[in-house]
């Protein structure tokens, strides 16, 4: 029993959160947000040169062969950079998938009619297979990092083997460690801003109203942190539970986006509805990955099934 | 990272589970809360000692097993899954025992230790004064230096069990004018010593358990300090970091009575009612996700990190978590949630001491207060 992560597996992440820090600030989110793209190409060489786009690739194919254990964290500092673009479509759902590296992947997976990401990716994964060439339409995502689309008509290449449920935890798991890191910068962000903004003539971080809110966002923040890792360990190692705690990891995950959301919107007052202030470009993917690859009600109905029917089974030993 | 036990954890889990089968009262011993119930948790203690489950983590020499925290886990989580007593010698077992471990000396190591884990000394804690409840650094308690004797003199509040406890331990004013977290000395103090006066305090449940002492000019061997003398403060918070961060509330408490919340859901409960299971569940994760919390921070301290104010995230999650899973329980019991005594007595009790829970051990209030300074670097308020 060791609940801990590598040398080599914290390195990764920090290598990354420092590439993250230069070269995806909010002001590149933003400009991402304000181009047609939706997606920021210079970016997304930088992440695949790094290897954290084939991470999860198998090495036969130019990947690093990672399992999720390997990835989860660099999925929690995407999201602490709040990265743009489908990160999770590409390095985490359709990864193991891949036989070239270099492709960029949206996903219709999780049950919702949309598909976001889909004005830049090469393939769609559904359910059915490999979905190429439909006509995809703007439906005006609450995200400008995460376009959303509906894709009409276009072929589908089935998948030997496929196994869509498996894909779908990948993304309900890896949006769960998007959205821990993307909670704790809503935070930093808010405390800094606590730090800085004086009323009644003291920084506003000094009172206790204030202290409180952002206190609690961070007991939300981490405790979502270990059912994720563990979560990602049940998927490395192919546990019979690991479908019930991905859920617990989404279903945390959620809460703590949300309510980090409101608590850090809360504190920054007036600015905090504004369209200037950068955490709104926080905020909205919280919105956005928070129903993505199934909601709460979803993913506390999956636990539940696992939990409450194992009861019932005592009932009949 | 590797969350499967191995052969020898699993070993030592078979150990504990088949010790406790063996040893734990078929019928439960009366609340410890108690004259009758402390004595007979205190017999219990004893035999835990015998058989080394005592203090599991402890040094060998001590009385204990030399076992790693993990193994303190898996201990614990027997320890509730069998049902057994409450620990009577938590306040010195979790609390003063560690502590002395990491700043007694070695003669102190040797005259407390093995006492405490074979309850033959039973430990209550004095830290609250009347006004220095939250505001702890408020103490007004003094202890004056008079030759190789502290002289002291005060108030106590809150000291549960002290009543039929043997020695107390806490932190007092030694330097005349100090303020603040300044000048505080962590002391050791029998219980019979002359001066002291115990006085019971009924709880919300009706039991003797909590108390206040009264010093009055007890004379105790400067021998008796724990640590520095005028650093008291910083001995207080490396205990109270522990109480709160790991060892105060395992979490086999809340792993096991969400067990047994699913059970009264299973036969107490409307199936239709698909918010009351949303909200069963809930509390299912909530005790499985400080399970795993908990894991990950033994491995860290295992590997060498230390935990700070982040113990105070633990003591917010559980505490609340606790309320909840009694809240629910109430909420399915109905009318037999009304009564004190019944089939059902153990949540109605359980819900009354979860109340404490937000309280004792530092308010949350002040566990917020805690998190927003020193983890999240907030401006210093009040």
């Amino acid at each position: 029993m060791r609940f801990s992560f590598t040398d080599d597996h914290r390195a990764f992440a920090a290598g990354l959160r420092e590439m993250l820090a230069v070269h995806c600030t909010p002001a590149h989110v933003r400009a991402v947000w304000e181009s047609d793209a939706g997606h920021d190409p210079a970016l997304w060489a930088r992440l695949s040169e790094m290897g954290v786009l084939s991470m999860m690739v198998s090495e036969t194919f130019g990947g690093m062969g990672g399992s999720a254990v390997d990835a989860i964290l660099l999925f929690e500092e995407l999201g602490r950079a709040c990265v743009p673009g489908p990160v999770i479509e590409t390095a985490a759902v359709a990864a193991p998938l891949l036989t070239n590296a270099d492709q960029i992947i949206a996903c219709r997976l999780d049950g919702s009619p949309y598909v976001a990401h889909a004005h830049v990716a090469d393939r769609v994964l559904t359910v059915d297979g490999w979905l190429t060439g439909g006509t995809a339409t703007d439906v005006h995502g609450i995200d400008g990092g995460r376009r959303l689309f509906t894709v009409d008509g276009g072929s589908v290449e089935p998948i030997d083997g496929f196994d869509g449920p498996a894909a779908f935890d990948r993304g309900a798991l890896a949006t769960a460690a998007y959205l821990v890191g993307l909670s704790e910068a809503m935070i930093a962000i808010a405390a800094d801003y606590a730090r800085q903004r004086e009323q009644f003539g003291k920084p506003i971080g000094s009172f206790q109203a204030v202290k409180h809110l952002l206190a609690d966002a961070l007991i939300k923040v981490e405790f979502a942190k270990a059912p994720t890792y563990r979560a990602a360990w049940s998927l490395a190692t192919g546990s019979p539970d690991a479908s019930r705690d991905v859920s617990m990891a989404k279903a945390f995950a959620n809460e703590a986006a949300y309510r980090t959301s409101r608590a850090t919107m809360q504190v920054h007052g007036g600015i905090g509805y504004t369209w200037e202030a950068d955490l709104q470009l926080f905020m909205k993917k919280a919105w956005a990955l928070m129903r993505a690859w199934g909601d709460t009600t979803f993913h506390r109905r999956r636990v539940s099934a696992s939990v409450l029917a194992r009861a019932d089974e005592r009932m009949n030993d | 990272m590797d969350l499967r036990y191995t052969a020898e954890q699993d070993a030592f889990r078979a150990e504990a589970r088949a010790w406790l089968k063996a040893n734990v009262p078929s019928i439960p011993l009366p609340s410890f809360d108690t004259a009758e119930g402390f004595a007979r948790h205190r017999e219990w203690e004893r035999k835990l000692y015998d058989a080394r489950w005592s203090a599991v983590s402890w040094p060998v020499e001590y009385g204990g097993r030399g076992a790693d925290y993990i193994h303190w886990l898996i201990f614990e989580e027997e320890y509730y899954r069998a049902g057994a007593p409450g620990r009577v010698s938590q306040n010195g077992v979790f609390l003063l025992g560690p502590t002395i471990i990491e700043v007694g000396t070695p003669e102190q190591k040797s005259r407390f230790l093995p006492s405490m884990a074979s309850a033959e000394i039973v430990w209550a804690q004095a830290w609250s004064e009347p006004n220095a409840g939250s505001d702890m650094a408020a103490i007004g308690s003094k202890a004056v230096r008079d030759g190789d004797d502290w002289v002291v003199t005060g108030q106590k509040i809150w000291a549960s069990r002290a009543v039929w406890s043997d020695w107390c331990f806490g932190i007092f004013r030694t330097e005349a004018g100090s303020e603040r977290h300044r000048g505080l000395t962590f002391i050791l103090i029998p219980l019979d010593s002359p001066g002291i006066t115990v006085r019971p305090i009924a709880q919300l449940d009706g039991d003797t358990g909590f108390a206040e002492i009264f010093f009055d000019e007890v004379r105790v061997p400067v021998a008796n300090t724990l640590g520095e003398i005028g650093k008291g403060w910083g001995v207080a918070m490396a205990t109270a970091g522990f109480e709160r961060g790991v060892s105060l509330r395992s979490p086999a408490r809340f792993t096991e009575a969400a067990k047994r919340l699913i059970e009264l859901w299973r036969t107490h409960a409307d199936h239709a009612d698909t918010a009351l299971a949303d909200a069963v569940t809930d509390v299912w994760m909530q005790a499985e996700g400080y399970r795993l919390h908990t894991y990950q921070t033994v491995t860290g301290m295992i590997e060498g990190r230390t935990i700070g104010a982040e113990a105070s995230l633990n003591k917010i999650f559980w505490s609340e978590m606790d309320v909840r899973i009694h809240e629910l329980a109430l909420q399915m019991l109905g009318p037999e949630a009304e009564r004190m005594e019944g089939p059902f007595e153990r949540w109605v009790d359980g819900f009354l001491f979860s109340l404490a829970g937000p309280i004792y051990a530092g308010t949350n209030e002040i566990q917020r207060n805690i998190i927003a300074d020193r983890v999240l670097a907030l401006p210093k308020g009040l």
